[in-house]
């Protein structure tokens, strides 16, 4: 099945190897981690976290790619919606944050700590 | 297009999270019908009513035969059915307790119960989950909702930093999850547990490098749901920041059903790759988390602080039965034997099985203890101490013992039940656990928990100590009486009392809940 799909869209053009794709999306959870840990402002904290589950996206789909089985990419939609959810409830909780002090550094958000 | 045909009786084993969902809607629904001033009792009885029943019919679902539901992406079995008992306890012991807290803040709205009831729904059919698109979707169904529930309350500080922080670090692993699972499906090619095993084994042949970077990633988004160090940072800070009934709720319900999954997701992994890379991974998370959550406990002075703390040490424990459930002889075949298969088994199939026995009875012990240790803390703060941070001072509990000797009498029982002493059900937990993990020789991890828990009395009985020891200080605040946190107290405590000197009652149901699906 992955043979047909690949020979009813690109005959003659040769296709970009998987392993870019797996590259690529590594490359990107790496830089959300990264701006997870270093960033200073919450909502691009809060990107990058978006950044990783799109990576996680991407090595979803282009496995299901590779394998041609439909469960990757129905994955996909489900992370999708989840992550919907997920920057709803994240960009009400900035909101709750910035009104509560009219800041959203993350070295402002540290009154508890022994 | 083929689609799936479901007949009525597949949905029989979602009954419990169907339940908890229709409970929900009703508190959603019922709420846009009330006037500001309308009193809201009947909020928290209908949230109860339903924990009693969904955790009714859990019970009478431990005694079905384990099998897939619904296609495939979850199974039910013995061991899912106990969780969702545990998750019920939880939730209904940590309901009743929000009853005085909401109402001492002026808070009782329909929706903090409907969160409630939804995170435990995703908690019950996360213990369920046989697929790892479904477990992420369970997981962010149970992590979502207490994200909300965490910055509940819109007054002070605190509230809104502990939701923040929890959001971020819970969004955070579980990404990580979720990118540890695409890499797994991209070596196995399925997603589904009970299928994986086969191509695991394979995959691990072919592409080793991926098959190890998807575990890894896996066990560390586990990690950071369980609180395990070094996963733990945000432990301390959410558990004191949120609402006192979330975080009984957190402790317990999150905790329990991020262990389930994890229990299931690895047993599935160790019989397609080396048993002795989870062997590793867990009894170094143990190590790490008994020792590390102990010792941070010590000097708090703060209760609250003291029991998150606490139940990064519990989750210590757990993690040092979850190791013993990896142990194999060389050469020997990684496998669980059920409750009948036993007689039959190696000394360490028995030891294998009774760690799994361990980590269910210590999630329920777990559960009555801390739940009843927080509802005790919700009844004795003050929200004008919150922003001093002296809410939850140790001084709160001095001479608590000549003001209400029941309220006194309840803490201590949770004390010492948390600490491991007899004749509590604290003591009876710990002792499967460490047992187990003796048979499965796991013998020096077993001796630093040992050492570990005799450290965390000092800070157990410290609490007691001022409650039993100490004068009543000069203005002291009025401790007002609820009926809710009035039945939690007396439930839980009986639960740790009664289940401590006979264990008796569910050491059946415990024999019968070490079934896992697909052995």
């Amino acid at each position: 099945m992955a043979a047909d799909v690949a020979a009813r869209e690109a005959p003659n053009r040769p296709m970009v190897p998987i392993t870019y794709y797996l590259l690529l999306a590594a490359a990107l959870f790496c830089m959300g981690m990264f701006g997870v840990l270093v960033r200073r402002n919450a909502l691009v904290v809060f990107m990058s976290v978006e950044l990783m589950l799109n990576a996680a996206n991407l090595t979803f789909l282009a496995f299901a790619r590779m394998r041609g089985d439909a469960i990757g990419h129905v994955s996909a939609f489900f992370v999708i919606a989840v992550a919907a959810a997920e920057a709803a409830i994240g960009l009400a909780i900035v909101i709750a944050v910035f009104r509560s002090r009219g800041s959203v550094l993350v070295e402002d958000i540290r009154t508890m700590k022994h | 297009m083929n689609l799936p045909t479901l007949s009525l009786a597949d949905f029989f084993p979602l009954l419990p999270a169907i339940l908890m969902v229709v409970g929900a809607c009703i508190l959603l629904l019922s709420e846009v019908f009330l006037s500001a001033t309308a009193s809201r009792a009947y909020q928290a009885v209908l949230t109860v009513v339903t924990a009693v029943a969904a955790g009714a019919v859990a019970v009478v679902m431990m005694f079905e035969p384990p099998r897939e539901v619904m296609l495939g992406f979850g199974v039910l079995d013995p061991f899912s059915s106990f969780l969702t008992f545990v998750v019920c306890v939880g939730l209904g012991l940590a309901a009743l307790s929000s009853v005085g807290f909401l109402r001492r803040r002026g808070a009782e709205r329909g929706e903090f119960y409907a969160l409630m009831l939804f995170a435990s729904a995703g908690m019950s059919l996360l213990a369920m989950s046989n697929e790892l698109i479904t477990l992420f979707v369970n997981i962010e169904v149970l992590s979502i909702a207490t994200y909300a529930l965490t910055a509940y309350l819109r007054r002070g500080t605190r509230p809104s930093e502990a939701g923040f922080k929890y959001f971020i670090l819970g969004a955070f692993s579980s990404a990580v999850l979720l990118y540890g699972a695409a890499l797994v499906y991209g070596a196995t090619g399925t997603t589904n547990l009970t299928a994986m095993v086969g191509p695991l084994g394979a995959a691990i042949q072919a592409q080793p490098a991926l098959v190890y970077a998807g575990v890894v990633l896996v066990g560390a988004g586990f990690a950071f749901k369980v609180a395990a160090v070094p996963f733990h940072m945000w432990t301390p800070d959410v558990y004191e920041g949120a609402p006192s009934p979330v975080t009984a709720l957190m402790s317990a319900g999150v905790k329990a059903a991020a262990f389930a999954a994890m229990v299931r997701v690895f047993f599935t992994m160790g019989q397609g790759i080396d048993p002795r890379l989870p062997l590793a991974l867990f009894s170094t998370l143990a190590f790490l988390t008994m020792v590390v959550g102990n010792l941070m406990a010590i000097p708090q002075r703060n209760v609250k602080r003291m029991l998150a703390y606490s139940s990064i040490a519990h989750a210590g424990y757990l993690l040092l039965g979850v190791a013993a459930l990896f142990v194999t002889a060389p050469g020997e075949q990684f496998r669980l034997l059920g409750p009948s298969e036993l007689t039959g088994g190696s000394p360490l199939d028995i030891a294998r099985a009774g760690a799994l026995r361990g980590i269910l009875y210590y999630l329920l012990a777990y559960t009555f203890s801390a739940v009843g240790a927080f509802a005790m803390v919700s009844a004795l703060e003050r929200r004008e101490d919150e922003e001093k941070g002296t809410a939850w001072d140790l001084e709160r509990f001095s001479g608590l013992a000549q003001r209400r000797p029941g309220w006194a009498f309840a803490m201590a029982a949770f004390m010492l039940s948390l600490g491991g002493i007899p004749p509590t059900i604290g003591f009876m937990s710990k002792l499967l656990i460490f047992q187990s993990a003796v048979d499965a020789g796991l013998i020096g991890l077993t001796i630093v928990a040992v050492l570990s828990s005799a450290a965390g009395v000092y800070y157990y009985l410290r609490v007691v100590v001022y409650m039993f020891m100490r004068p009543v200080p000069e203005g002291a605040q009025v401790l007002e009486r609820n009926w809710g946190t009035e039945v939690a107290l007396v439930v839980s405590t009986a639960a740790v009392v009664v289940l401590g000197i006979i264990p008796g009652p569910i050491g059946a149901w415990l024999e019968q809940a070490g079934t896992l699906f697909g052995r």
